[in-house]
């Protein structure tokens, strides 16, 4: 596990609880969340359509998604939830200093 | 003994609810009766994915048919063309009998058809299976003026699809706007604005009073006597439940199969879901019928709990969507009863909700956006109705304001 993998998302006050934002990195999209025992990060875009989760309602450990109502757990990416059928990726997260990092591979 | 269970129409709710029934009784034989020669699949994509080719046939299916092997689910593939109740049989046209201990009739809707009163009938098509998606699919191909007559979401999904491929397409709708029977006219205009950016034409309250067919071309004359000229014709004039078969039994119909909150009809061990149904809603305190995706699953799932004997109230807060152009509308509750409404947001990059009150508290409310940009709100929403939250207007008609504030606040 090279340390360069790391990248900085931003400040952990930056995300309110039960809640998540939007990050992009090259031309990628995720989605890091906060949830009540700590930081996780997914895709940013639905396994269904083309639809960026950010718009979407975060609940306990789910993430549903905004056009469809597709649920997918965050924790584990699982697709819990018809139309969405397709798992998402999840990436793991650290918190430095009170900053967010997710290692992307 | 084994219970010998029947379901009869092997759509979305037919699956859900075979899938229930095996998670709470592993013994039961389960057996589904479906007219398609396809396993169940979802029907949304229809009037837009799979006419834009961006999904296949295969994307389309719930499950594959391992999944049903493995929960022991049988699913045949015939036609039932006559029923008694009395002796808890079913009949296929030749004359193959099932019978069994409780049924459930998930047979879902059918296209209502013009009556035309010359032999045009074949060169009007309807979409509402795989089949008449692939025949649509196939013949447009080589078309290029398409006339949709019906501007409701079916007719206007398929118009946007067609329309990015290229099509030059006229939707012609009776009513004085778009999707007039569930949507408010704001939200409509902000649709049919999209149409026409897009490049369709739309002609509202016209009726059709004549189609004639000359050398390949369709004439269809409207009721102010002007002419359209149009290479296809699709129609899409509402749906009626798939009643038919029990028309002569003394099932409860009224607006489909009528029934109560545990998805029970007037008949015993006959248990209805999905389209077909005109069901009671407690929490709205009135029967209602609704053509969803959303509510033929947890409908299915709810008559399937009831049939395994886990007695359960269905009362799902309606929701459902449309996709036309990149534009997402989603519709939540009812939103034909209340004293007042409320507008959240003015511009539908943002996404511009409408809700419907009653007393103070949310009976229904519906919005669009691009892309999904209502959905959380709709959500919200969705909550706040069912918890009969008393909301503070001030925050739902500031979308500075998060919604979840006010669950929060309770
Ligand atoms: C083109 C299209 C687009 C849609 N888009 C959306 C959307 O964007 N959003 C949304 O929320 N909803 C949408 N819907 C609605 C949604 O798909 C339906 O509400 C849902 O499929 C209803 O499920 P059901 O199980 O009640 O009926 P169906 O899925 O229609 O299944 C009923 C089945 O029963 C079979 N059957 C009927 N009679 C018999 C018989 N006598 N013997 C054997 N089998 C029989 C039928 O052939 C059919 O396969 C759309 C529907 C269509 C047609
Ligand atoms: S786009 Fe996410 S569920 Fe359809």
């Amino acid at each position: 596990m090279s340390e360069e993998n790391w990248i900085e998302v931003g400040s952990t006050d930056s995300i309110e609880e039960e809640d998540l934002i939007r990050f992009d990195h090259q031309d990628k999209t995720f989605c890091v969340y906060r949830l009540t025992d700590g930081f996780y990060a997914t895709d940013g875009i639905c396994t269904h359509e083309a639809v960026h989760l950010e718009d979407g309602l975060v609940m306990d450990d789910e993430i549903e998604c905004p056009m469809h109502q597709g649920i997918f757990n965050i924790k584990s990416g699982e697709a819990l939830s018809p139309p969405a059928c397709e798992d998402l990726k999840t990436y793991p997260v650290k918190v430095d200093n009170d900053k967010i990092f997710i290692k992307i591979d | 003994m084994k219970n010998n269970i029947i379901i009869l129409g092997g759509g979305q709710a037919g699956i859900y609810a075979a899938r229930e029934i095996r998670q709470n009784d592993t013994e039961a034989n389960i057996k589904i009766l479906g007219e398609e020669n396809l396993l169940p699949y979802e029907r949304p994509p229809l009037s837009k994915d799979f006419l834009l080719n961006k999904k296949n046939e295969d994307d389309l299916y719930f499950h594959s048919s391992d999944v049903l092997k493995n929960e022991n689910i049988d699913f045949e593939n015939i036609s039932i063309s006559k029923v008694d109740f009395e002796n808890k049989k079913l009949f296929s046209k030749n004359e193959d009998i099932y019978t069994y201990d409780s049924l459930l009739i998930s047979t879902g809707s059918d296209n209502k058809r013009l009556s035309l009163d010359n032999n045009l009938n074949d060169d009007v098509y309807y979409l509402r299976n795989l089949e008449e998606a692939k025949t649509i699919k196939e013949k447009v191909s080589d078309k290029n003026k398409i006339t949709i007559i019906g501007g409701g979401f079916i007719g206007l999904e398929i118009a946007s699809s067609l329309s990015q491929l290229q099509k030059k397409v006229t939707v012609i709708e009776i009513g004085n706007q778009l999707m007039g029977r569930i949507i408010p006219k704001q939200i409509a205009d902000l649709i049919q604005k999209t149409h026409l950016e897009n490049g369709n034409k739309i002609i509202l309250n016209k009726q059709i009073d004549k189609i004639t067919k000359k050398n390949g071309i369709n004439d269809i004359l409207l009721s102010d006597n002007s002419l359209i000229q149009t290479d296809f014709i699709i129609a899409g004039i509402g749906s009626t439940p798939s009643v038919k078969l029990f028309e002569n039994t003394n099932l409860k119909l009224d607006n489909g199969i009528v029934t109560n909150q545990f998805c029970e009809t007037s008949i015993k061990d006959v248990y209805a879901a999905g389209d077909v149904c005109n069901f009671y809603h407690p929490f709205y305190e009135r029967n209602m019928r609704l053509e969803s995706y959303q509510h033929a699953q947890n409908h299915g799932i709810c008559a399937g709990k009831n049939i395994a004997g886990v007695k359960t109230e269905y009362n799902s807060i309606p929701w459902m969507w449309s996709d036309q152009f990149n534009l997402n509308l989603q519709l939540t509750g009812i939103c034909d009863d209340y004293d007042e409404i409320i507008e959240r947001g003015n511009d539908i990059n943002n996404g511009v909700i409408y809700f419907f009150l009653k007393n103070k508290k949310i009976r229904g409310a519906c919005g669009v956006g691009i892309m999904g940009k209502v959905g959380r709100d709709i959500r919200i929403t969705s909550k706040l109705t069912e918890k009969n939250t008393i909301v503070d207007k001030q925050i739902l008609s500031d979308q500075n304001q998060k919604l979840n504030k006010l669950i929060q606040k309770q």
